[in-house]
């Protein structure tokens, strides 16, 4: 382009400036915000640009207590992971605990303390001052009046230095109403194990050594008690110890996801799993099995029980009951284990102990691959148990609606969500003058409230846990900040000790911190001069350090059996193992099998879209709520799936689609705990039904827990359709090579 | 027979008649081209600009099947520009005169159907802002198109045959442009001067003609051929159960010579209606083209049976479960229409008097090509919602967006074709004066 | 010219396409897999896969690079219900390679199956070669509601509409390996040292993740395993995707 003049020139540039303009012209309309890549001029000194800084904290997502490490880039959580070192996950994690991270950046979390206008009015927003100066002056008041029992606190299943501030602070204050209600909490496996073991703790159930599984509706690869750390177990149970592969049995009316992985899935009738154990017992004290000194004792409570007398109630042959019976012996260390529907019927406990009393007479208890007692976990020193049973609940309705309650505090639960319409719990709580809640989100009960305390989510907060049940081994993990919070929240721990402050007299001196760091830190400093100091560390700073690091501190020993055998003596003969039922059978044909969802847990993780979207492993189905049905059920009824079915209860009637589900017997129809939500943000808003809120309010005497397994219902078909959105297609291999070598599959 | 009192044109009558659709446009074409113009804007572009916008989710297609009404259109209209340019040139070949009044309106057909079916080529991707990236253009990053893909070669093949088609029949056109030329005045007559590349009628002129003509027919015939044998390796190359079957290549190519002589059959009913060209587009043309319509009917029946045969013969849960969602799926009634309309409906005209009758070959033509269209919508829906893994399966169903650019494309092929029509004269005005008998003097 | 021709040779020598500097292959042990979904969730966080929503999931339009299949087995009362996680196979023979016109997609050294999405113009003919169906196409440009975006991971891209996109075997968290390895001045990855997000929070320890060319690598062994099979072996894609027979027979 040597020889260019400038006409040539000039018409280029106008061509030039003619094309540029117009990219310029579209640029600027398709333009989006400009964003800085970093929002910072001067980074914090905490991470460097471009690096990602991973912090060890403990998850919060349900009861377990796994260990998580949070991967952080430019002062942002990216990623959850398991934490390697900690003993319950051991580096593995959950959905639940994965989905976190939308928890943490959910648009739907409360950003600032709202108080409500009037009753029934609106919210508007406030500064946490005068937000805590009301509640301060409040609780200051019913103190110095020497009403501080007229408040109440009501929380999740807080552990460790939380739950002991909680209870310091109701304590000066003069209450002793302090509770905790969590819907999926196994009051009856703790009465259980109480009666049975004279334990106030659970045991530790030692899946991963054992050879032979027998488990009692109990979902431990889904949703019971530690599901991460016993699909670990689980793993190693089948593939992990050479030739030696553990059996797994399962035993429940509607096939969970550990049923889709046992070897046998077996559907007794619902609530006669303890006579089915009763029976197995009995095969092992008539096969000659049990050689103990009580023997006598024990065939006299499990004479009546042979496998000829219950198979009809039970609705499994009697070869069949005397072959699991012959396995569960043969296959030692063998374990029984019972847990979600089958231990919340109306005989919950009694189930337990007949299924326990199995372990107990094959000889499972306190070794390797049985029921191993936990040691007291002696780091954190929990108050004690103060989880509400269904009783207590109804105890606190009763005070809330006759007026003994002034103020309510509710922390981080959701009672309303969680308890049946019958328990007429919403209508109590709406009576109490004052009523507060510390919550993240806009739940069901933070709507009913006068003032909404935003709380940070638990990766913006300072805390420690206690996993339960324990590993066998004294154990705890640290909870701290991976970013700081988002919005203008606080953590539960620094509004209590604020309150302190506010209110004043005694409290300050007995919480003298500012804030949860501090408190947490002096508690730990007390554990550490008590039991750590002759260790390897030279200061308490030094020994600080290094439990943040690795986020879990504890004993560095492996599990050592303690081989006494705790129990007493025979605790069969009184029991009422029939299961009763809501509703007598002729009106109410079906048994409604509520369970809780493995992925929202008891609905606490409706809000969370990645849980959301993630197809439940049953039935693939996202987004929605469903109703599962036999297919020789729908058959008879003319039900198709996404048929919208009435299933009326004698408390109420809620309407979902059916979904044809294979592994459910005919006589039960299944629904999922977890949608139905009518807050709590727009990804659980007003979706699916809450199979909660039609059950009959009828407990467990032993335990005085819900017995949310024992509800009768009718169905009828609407006429509607609702197309349930699922991801999978046709659920059978057709004879393709999908799960065998070429040229096997026919 | 209606050509008892059949009147030949002289050659003056030629001249006028077919000049006459140039040069005199009334109000009737003024509506239609208008009508069709805007049904094009509104149903084509309109969606299209929409799909732009949001993206091509607003069709119907999935995650199992990923392809759609786009590409079982694109496979239509490539098929129905098949015989146009073929047809031509073979009927050229073996000197079959009657070819002579239909061929010009044949291969414009073959021209719009190609033009047609690239636009749904530019539907289809989901980025057509680098559509670009699939032709050989030199780049600094050294990136070239991957020859492996079938669509690539495709890519190939469709701009081929579109360059030579639209050679073979503006090269068909010179005389008769000129003819144009010499008929009119002003900026017509210019603009035909140039179209004409001046044309004086030689001797030279018409031997250079024949020459290259004969040269671009054969060079036309395997081309054709191998286009549809190409479209169909989009296909066949894959290893879809229901797609992935060594007889597409005939298959397609016979299929689209079939919708292609339909489509042929209902442009002549039309052209000879609305543009008084009984005088050469006769009886005898409809009587040759329903014959080989016959043929390609049972060759199209043949190759089915082929299909179905070869699927259940073949004994694997892949071919038998796609068959069985095929022929009784939610798609069945579908299948059978095709069956019904392109496999039994054109016996009928083993008849003669069915064979000759303008109305019942106008229906039975495009019946045709409802099942032929209905063919390839078939090939598509009925074969990747039913791949490998049954949990996968999936379904397919097209969106309002998709229906509309279906309909609409309709309106684009008519448009181009009206335009067609005044700037071209539709029959070969000098062709048409071969096949008359001498100047007679007297008249 | 003569690179060129040297260049055809080198492709067409026998094995080029089979062998790789690495050849990361994952192994799936059924008998441990629950089918519990916890590597679906690593999966969308560690690759920014879009939160669709209801409408999308409807339409069948759905991201997950990594899904659960289920199949039933027998009937009520003897029934089964196996799970099969199903990603992109990675395969050596892909039949999603050829197809595609601008050549977006292409066998890298390391015998990964890869996905330019700049390159990517949405022909979708990959998705529809697959036999895994493992191709996810982004029929619209999904945004995330603020602040969930924040989320994002900053070593994976978001894609745009109109683009085909799959499992990567987490190439950021290779080439994050690598670059290490690289820094220790080793001149290979160890075992171990990658680990993709799904194969990190697999609960039941169900997935492997190596280098196949180690001999000494876990996968390695798992694939040597009895029960080691291919989904779909018959169709002869050779997946580096190893399975592992769930074992049925029980005394």
């Amino acid at each position: 382009m040597t020889n260019i003049n400038r006409r040539d020139f000039l018409k280029l540039i106008g061509a030039g400036s003619v094309g540029t303009g117009a990219g310029v012209l579209y640029g600027e309309v398709t333009k989006q915000t400009v964003e800085l890549l970093i929002p910072q001029v001067i980074p914090p000194e905490d991470y460097s640009p471009g690096i990602a800084t991973w912090y060890n904290t403990t998850c919060g997502q349900c009861s377990a207590g796994c260990g998580i490490s949070v991967r952080t880039r430019e002062g942002r959580a990216k990623k959850i992971e398991g934490n390697p070192v900690h003993p319950v996950n051991q580096g593995r994690l959950c959905s639940m605990g994965q989905a976190g991270l939308n928890a943490l950046y959910n648009p739907d979390r409360i950003r600032r303390p709202l108080k409500r206008n009037a009753p029934g009015g609106s919210f508007t927003p406030i500064s946490w001052d005068e937000a805590l100066t009301t509640l301060g002056r409040r609780l200051g008041n019913l103190k110095i009046q020497g009403k501080g029992n007229q408040v109440t606190l009501l929380s999740d299943g807080v552990r460790g230095h939380l739950d002991k501030l909680f209870a310091t602070f109701m304590q000066e204050l003069g209450s002793d109403n302090y509770l905790q209600y969590d819907f999926a909490f196994p009051n009856a496996l703790y009465k259980a194990n109480k009666i049975l073991f004279d334990i106030d703790t659970l045991p530790y159930y030692d899946i991963k050594n054992t050879n032979y599984v027998l488990s009692f509706g109990a979902d431990y690869l889904g949703t019971w008690l530690s599901p991460v750390h016993y699909s670990l177990a689980y793993g190693h149970l089948r593939q992990g110890r050479g030739k030696r592969r553990g059996k797994c049995v399962q035993i429940e009316p509607r096939m969970s996801l550990t049923g889709a992985n046992a070897d046998e899935w077996i559907p007794a009738k619902p609530g006669t799993e303890g006579l089915l154990a009763m029976a197995i017992a009995n095969v092992i004290i008539s096969d000659d099995h049990y050689r103990g000194s009580d023997i006598d004792d024990w065939a006299s409570a499990v004479g009546s029980y042979s496998p000829s007398a219950v198979s009809g109630q039970t609705d499994i042959t009697e070869s069949e009951i005397k072959r699991i019976a012959n396995d569960f012996i043969r296959h030692r260390p063998a374990l029984a284990i019972a847990g979600d529907n089958i231990a919340s019927g109306t005989n919950a406990v009694s189930n337990i102990l007949a299924i326990n009393a199995l372990n107990y007479l094959a000889g499972n208890l306190n070794k390797e691959g049985g029921v191993i007692f936990n040691k007291k976990p002696s780091l954190v020193q929990s108050t004690q148990q103060r989880h509400a049973s269904y009783i207590d609940m109804m105890g606190l309705r009763d005070a809330m609606s006759t007026g003994q309650v002034d103020t309510l505090i509710v922390h981080n639960t959701n009672p309303v969500f969680n308890l049946p319409n019958s328990s007429r719990f919403k209508e109590a709580l709406t009576k109490v003058p004052y009523k507060v809640s510390l919550s993240s989100f806009m739940d069901e009960t933070t709507d009913l409230v006068d003032l909404v305390l935003p709380l940070n989510t638990y990766l913006e907060s300072w805390g420690d846990d206690i996993p339960e049940p324990g590993v066998g081994f004294t154990t705890a993990t640290v909870l701290q900040p991976v970013v700081t919070p988002i919005y203008d929240t606080r953590s539960s721990g620094d509004i209590i000790l604020t309150l302190a402050h506010q209110i004043g007299g005694e409290l300050p001196v007995a919480l003298p911190w500012t804030n949860m760091e501090d408190y947490l830190k002096a508690g730990w400093k007390e554990i550490y001069s008590g039991q750590i100091a002759n260790s390897a560390f030279n200061s308490f700073d030094q020994f600080w350090r290094k439990a943040l690091e690795s986020g879990v501190w504890g004993e560095n020993k492996t599990c050592v059996p303690d081989r006494k055998n705790k129990t007493k003596q025979v605790q069969l003969n009184n029991i009422t193992i029939a299961p009763e039922f809501s509703g007598d059978e002729k009106d109410f044909p079906f048994t409604l099998l509520p369970y809780i969802s493995q992925t929202f847990f008891d609905g606490k993780g409706a809000n969370l879209p990645w849980l959301q979207e993630l197809p439940d492993p049953m039935t693939s189905i996202v987004y929605n709520s469903w109703i599962e049905l036999n297919p020789a059920t729908a058959k008879k009824l003319g039900i198709k799936e996404g048929d919208l079915i009435n299933v009326q209860s004698k408390e109420g009637s809620l309407q979902a689609p059916a979904f044809i589900f294979p592994a459910i017997r005919p006589d039960v129809i299944a629904i999922p705990i977890g949608q139905g939500h009518t807050q709590y943000g727009r990804y659980a808003k007003n979706r699916g039904v809450n199979p909660i809120n039609i059950l009959e309010s009828i407990v467990d005497d032993a335990s005085n827990a819900l017995a949310w397994s024992s509800t009768r219902v009718k169905i009828s078909k609407t006429g509607k359709h609702i197309d349930l959105v699922k991801t999978s297609g046709v659920t059978r291999t057709l004879g393709r090579q999908i799960f065998d070598k070429p040229g096997k599959h026919s | 027979m209606t050509d008892t009192n059949y009147q030949e044109p002289g050659y003056a009558d030629v001249n006028r008649d077919i000049l006459q659709t140039l040069l005199v446009t009334g109000p009737k074409y003024w509506i239609t081209f208008g009508i069709s113009a805007s049904v094009a804007l509104i149903c084509f572009f309109g969606p299209w600009a929409y799909q732009l916008y949001v993206g091509v989710g607003a069709a119907g297609m999935n995650r199992s099947a990923m392809w759609g009404t786009y590409l079982s259109n694109f496979i239509f209209w490539i098929g129905l520009s098949h015989s146009g340019t073929l047809l031509s040139a073979v009927l050229h070949i073996t000197h079959s005169g009657w070819r002579k009044a239909i061929y010009r309106s044949a291969e414009a057909m073959t021209l719009f159907s190609l033009m047609t079916a690239a636009c749904f080529v530019m539907v289809h991707v989901g980025r057509l802002w680098f559509v670009h990236w699939t032709a050989p253009i030199p780049n600094p990053m050294e990136l070239w198109p991957n020859f492996r893909s079938p669509l690539m070669f495709d890519v190939m093949a469709v701009t081929t045959y579109l360059t030579a088609s639209s050679i073979f029949i503006y090269m068909g056109s010179v005389p008769d442009y000129a003819a144009v030329r010499d008929a009119s005045t002003g900026l017509r007559r210019r603009l035909y001067t140039i179209f004409s590349f001046g044309w004086r009628g030689t001797a030279k002129e018409w031997h250079t003609l024949s020459w290259a003509y004969m040269f671009f027919a054969v060079f036309v015939i395997p081309l054709a051929v191998s286009v549809h044998s190409i479209v169909s390796w989009d296909f066949a190359l894959s290893i879809v159960p229901g797609l992935h079957q060594t007889i597409f290549a005939p298959y397609f190519v016979c299929g689209a010579i079939y919708s292609g002589t339909a489509g042929i059959v209902s442009v002549m009913f039309l052209l000879r209606k609305y543009m008084q060209l009984e005088r050469y587009i006769r009886e005898i043309h409809l009587d040759n083209l329903g014959k080989l319509l016959i043929v390609l009917s049972l060759i199209w029946t043949y190759i089915n049976i082929v299909e179905v045969f070869t699927g259940w013969y073949s004994g694997t849960s892949f071919e038998y479960e796609f068959l069985k969602f095929r022929l009784f799926g939610f798609y069945a009634p579908l299948y059978w229409e095709m069956i019904l309309f392109c496999a039994v409906v054109p016996l009928f005209m083993l008849h003669k008097k069915i064979r000759t009758s303008w109305k019942w070959m106008f229906i039975i033509s495009i019946l045709i090509n409802i099942g032929m269209f209905t063919e390839r919508f078939i090939i598509v829906a009925t074969s990747l919602p039913r791949k490998f893994l049954p949990d996968a399966f999936g379904f397919y169903f097209p969106s309002f967006v998709e229906i509309m650019i279906s309909i609409g494309s309709f309106a684009i092929f008519t448009t181009l074709f009206l335009i067609f029509i005044k700037w071209t004269p539709c029959v070969s005005i000098y062709e048409v004066k071969e096949t008359l008998k001498p100047l007679r003097r007297d008249a | 010219m003569a690179k060129i021709t040297d260049k055809i040779k080198e492709y067409t020598r026998p094995g080029y396409y089979e062998k790789f500097d690495y050849h990361w292959t994952m192994s799936i042990d059924l008998d441990r897999c629950t089918g519990c979904g916890a590597c679906v969730v690593a999966c969308q966080a560690e690759n920014n896969l879009p939160i669709v929503g209801e409408k999308r999931f409807k339409e069948r339009r759905e991201m997950k690079w990594l899904r659960i299949e289920r199949y039933w087995e027998g009937e009520y009362p003897n029934l089964k219900l196996k799970f099969l996680p199903m990603l992109c196979q990675q395969c050596d023979q892909a039949p999603c390679e050829t197809p595609c016109p601008v050549a977006a997609t292409y066998h890298n050294q390391d015998g990964l199956n890869t996905q330019i999405y700049n390159r990517c113009i949405g022909t979708r003919t990959c998705a529809v070669y697959c036999p895994y169906e493992v191709r996810y196409f982004n029929w619209f440009t999904y945004t995330w509601d603020e602040p969930l975006e924040q989320q994002l991971n900053p070593d994976v891209t978001v894609r745009e509409k109109g683009v085909m996109e799959k499992c990567t075997f987490c190439v950021q968290r290779i080439r994050m390996a690598k670059d290490k390895a690289k820094d220790d001045n080793r001149r290979r990855v160890k075992d171990g040292e990658v680990t993709p997000a799904c194969v990190q929070s697999c609960a039941s320890e169900a997935m492997q993740f190596g280098d196949l060319n180690d001999p000494n690598s876990k996968v390695s062994k798992m694939t040597k395993n009895k029960r080691a099979y291919h989904v779909l072996e018959e169709l002869n894609t050779k997946p580096s995707v190893v399975y592992l027979q769930k074992v049925e027979k029980h005394d």
